[in-house]
């Protein structure tokens, strides 16, 4: 039996759909593999709409649109040509090939040519084989779990909560001017109000930065408690939208099939040393991504940090194991209330760290460390490895001596991720690291306490006030004379990027980054 | 093989305890013969004071020690006093914070006594340096040296004792790991 194949033909509503018009009017065979949808232009299907089809199981993507210079709105051709280059290249690092999605342009005379591309599309889709991602049947009403609102309530103890404010007059959101509050969404909930539009829309919004929760008199845990209730509402397809229109969550919920075989360690510079198998397995998460979805407008180099933490191991000697097809840790699953991929990602990576017998996994990434170390097993998925992450790993061999540091001579300022100083109570860590980077008092980040949020999280509910709280941190951070910022989360880097790159306010907001894991490749020496 | 080992100090700083160590490791447990001369007078109330141990795999006729083959300082005038008697190819290994050397002889540096300060038990700083020698010489095998310090030091230190004796192998091994990594050429994570 003839297996069936699916491609989405994305179709521009002007040249070429007159051209597709020609052949279906000639009752040309148009092949049956071909679902077309009809588009405004291809400049507006982006990365997200180009990678939705393949979470949703399709095995080719056509994207078609004006020969250049025909576009109707003069840059669309541009814009898709771009969109399709780099989802491309994210087709290739997550192992579903650059092949299966293609960019054409026709005139509206090109009938016949038109014709001719899809068929040999076709063809070579039918020669890859069928897409490696299997599709999930969208959540039935019987599937969804029994969890309700007033179980959350009592399961985070929110019935605790004393009506006292200390939460909202701390959440970073309500400091920049948005009608938001913490307290309300505890009481609505308690109330029995979970499904209106207005609490939605908060639980949507909360950065789950945990500031709240350091401030609660009553240990509210507000993040959890978050969480949880996404997960209530994701079963009930009430979600809100995510930012960036769903990519990374679509990519990772893809990345949930088995048979998909993730190509992530690509290109690393010759000089770094990894080995196939060991007692150290070093994960490097999502930033490789990362760089290819923002490079284009934000210009981030996270995979830097990536390349900066291997280097380091390399410099102490060790050369970690990698896992060869590794996948994302599914810390933005879990965030945007998608518990059940959430789960199947982290059964693949159970079971593919188990494989590879190392002992101790170290990662860079302060969401992979927390999802590994805590998240995991509070799932009941168990890892038979200890997580360390490299800010830990370095403290423990700087500790050993026979070490220096190049200073910096900058003055710095310090952004705390959120995972790593808040949830994990590691604040104090960066700040020794920090120190050794700095030969002059004066240079030393000041405050013992974390930092505010870089304003989002899991890309969700990013929207203006979380721009307004990036400008207002990143104009502080100006004030207070810091020549670096220094990162501790690739995240961050692109969040607070976004808000430099504001047009607006020009060159004002532009302040140099560095993860703190570069600032360190950067100074250490052998003494 | 026939090794001499001199360690210099003040009175107080354990040089003796950490000479009986390496001693007693290399006879009991590395299965070698060794002889320990410890100096006493004076020094012993904070002037200078040294132990002399030699180890060797056959038997040792005059315990006495002119030219080490090792030179442990934890002190500058025990430096000052002992330097020139090391042996051309001999190893010299010093307290970094309390010795400054003379010359442009090769040397070991640990801040001994400021790694016992920060494990909490300034008197610890000995059994740093019986590891930090141990780790950079080879003179006693690790388990010999991790089992004597267990046995050598009082009722209820030990694991305060053998984490301070590890503190000063580490320290060692990544003083080596420095030493090999500058050789290739790699002093730093990008170059
Ligand atoms: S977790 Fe952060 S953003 Fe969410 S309510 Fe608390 S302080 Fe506000
Ligand atoms: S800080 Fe805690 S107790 Fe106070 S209003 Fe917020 S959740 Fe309730
Ligand atoms: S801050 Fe910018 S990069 Fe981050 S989620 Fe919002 S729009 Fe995207």
């Amino acid at each position: 039996m003839q297996e069936e194949f699916k491609i989405i033909l994305f179709l521009c509503n002007w040249g070429p759909h007159v051209a597709y018009q020609t052949l279906q009017d000639q009752r040309a065979e148009i092949p049956l593999e071909i679902q077309m949808v009809r588009i405004p232009c291809s400049g507006r299907i982006t990365k997200a709409l180009l990678f939705k089809p393949f979470e949703m199981g399709a095995d080719g993507v056509i994207l078609m649109g004006c020969t250049p210079g025909s576009c109707r709105y003069g840059t669309g051709t541009e814009a898709a040509r771009q969109n399709t280059a780099d989802t491309r290249k994210i087709l290739n690092l997550t192992g579903l090939g650059e092949n299966r999605l293609e960019l054409a342009t026709f005139l509206p005379d090109k009938s016949e040519a038109l014709l001719n591309f899809i068929t040999s599309f076709v063809a070579r889709i039918r020669k890859m084989g069928k897409s490696p991602v299997t599709p999930r049947p969208m959540l039935q009403a019987q599937d969804i779990t029994e969890d309700n609102s007033e179980a959350i309530v009592a399961r985070h103890d929110v019935f605790a909560c004393q009506d006292c404010g200390k939460c909202t007059s701390a959440c970073p959101l309500a400091l920049a001017g948005k009608p938001y509050s913490p307290r309300f969404v505890a009481t609505e909930i308690i109330a029995g109000r979970a499904n209106t539009p207005e609490v939605l829309s908060m639980v949507n919004a909360c950065l789950t930065c945990g500031t709240c929760y350091e401030r609660c008199p009553s240990a509210v845990n507000f993040p959890e408690f978050i969480k949880d209730m996404r997960g209530y509402y994701h079963g009930r397809e009430l979600t809100g939208t995510p930012a960036h229109g769903g990519f990374f969550q679509s990519m990772m919920r893809a990345m949930t099939s088995e048979k998909l075989v993730p190509q992530p360690w690509q290109n690393l510079p010759e000089s770094i040393r990894t080995g196939r198998q060991g007692p150290v397995l070093f994960y490097g998460g999502c930033a490789a991504y990362f760089d290819i979805f923002f490079g284009r407008f934000l210009k981030v180099r996270t995979r830097r940090i990536i390349e900066d933490s291997l280097r380091l191991l390399n410099f102490f000697d060790v050369e970690p194991a990698v896992l060869e097809n590794e996948r994302c840790c599914g810390h933005d699953l879990l965030w945007s209330g998608d518990r059940e991929n959430f789960l199947r990602l982290a059964r693949l990576n159970a079971d593919a760290i188990a494989a590879s017998r190392a002992e101790e996994l170290i990662t860079a990434c302060p969401e992979c460390a927390h999802t590994l170390g805590t998240e995991y097993a509070k799932h009941g998925v168990e890892l038979p490895v200890k997580i360390t992450h490299i800010h830990e790993f370095l403290e423990r061999e700087i500790d050993k001596g026979a070490v220096a540091f190049k200073p910096m001579g900058l003055s710095m300022a310090f952004q705390d991720s959120c995972r790593q100083s808040r949830f994990n109570g590691q604040a104090a860590l960066p700040r020794k690291l920090l120190q050794h980077l700095c030969n002059d008092e004066s240079h030393l980040v000041k405050s013992d306490a974390a930092s505010p949020c870089c304003g989002n999280c899991a890309w969700t509910g990013c929207d203006a006030f979380s721009k307004a709280m990036q400008v207002q941190r990143l104009e502080g951070i100006g004030q207070s004379g810091s020549q670096v910022l220094i990162t501790a989360c690739p995240k961050c880097q692109i969040h607070l990027q976004c808000a430099m790159d504001d047009v607006v306010r020009g060159n004002d907001l532009k302040t140099e980054m560095m993860d703190l894991t570069s600032a360190i490749a950067k100074s250490i020496y052998w003494e | 093989m026939y090794k001499q080992i001199v360690i210099t100090g003040f009175g107080g700083q354990g040089v003796v305890l950490a000479g009986k160590i390496v001693g007693q490791a290399a006879a009991i447990v590395d299965k070698l013969e060794s002889t320990l001369v410890q100096s006493y007078g004076p020094e012993s109330r904070g002037g200078a004071c040294s132990a002399q141990v030699t180890i060797a795999d056959g038997p040792i006729y005059f315990p006495y020690i002119k030219n080490p083959d090792i030179l442990v300082c934890m002190s500058q005038s025990g430096y000052d006093k002992q330097h020139h008697t090391l042996k051309d190819d001999g190893t010299l290994v010093i307290e970094q914070d309390l010795v400054k050397p003379v010359g442009d002889r090769d040397y070991y540096a640990v801040p001994c006594t400021r790694y016992a300060e920060e494990i909490g038990h300034k008197m610890m700083a000995n059994i740093i340096m019986v590891g930090f020698m141990a780790g950079i010489t080879g003179a006693i095998s690790l388990d010999a040296a991790r089992s004597t310090v267990e046995k050598s030091v009082p009722k209820g230190t030990e694991e305060k004792n053998l984490k301070a004796f590890e503190r000063g192998w580490e320290h060692a091994q990544a003083t080596l790991k420095g030493r090999r990594h500058k050789a290739a050429g790699k002093p730093g994570v990008v170059a």
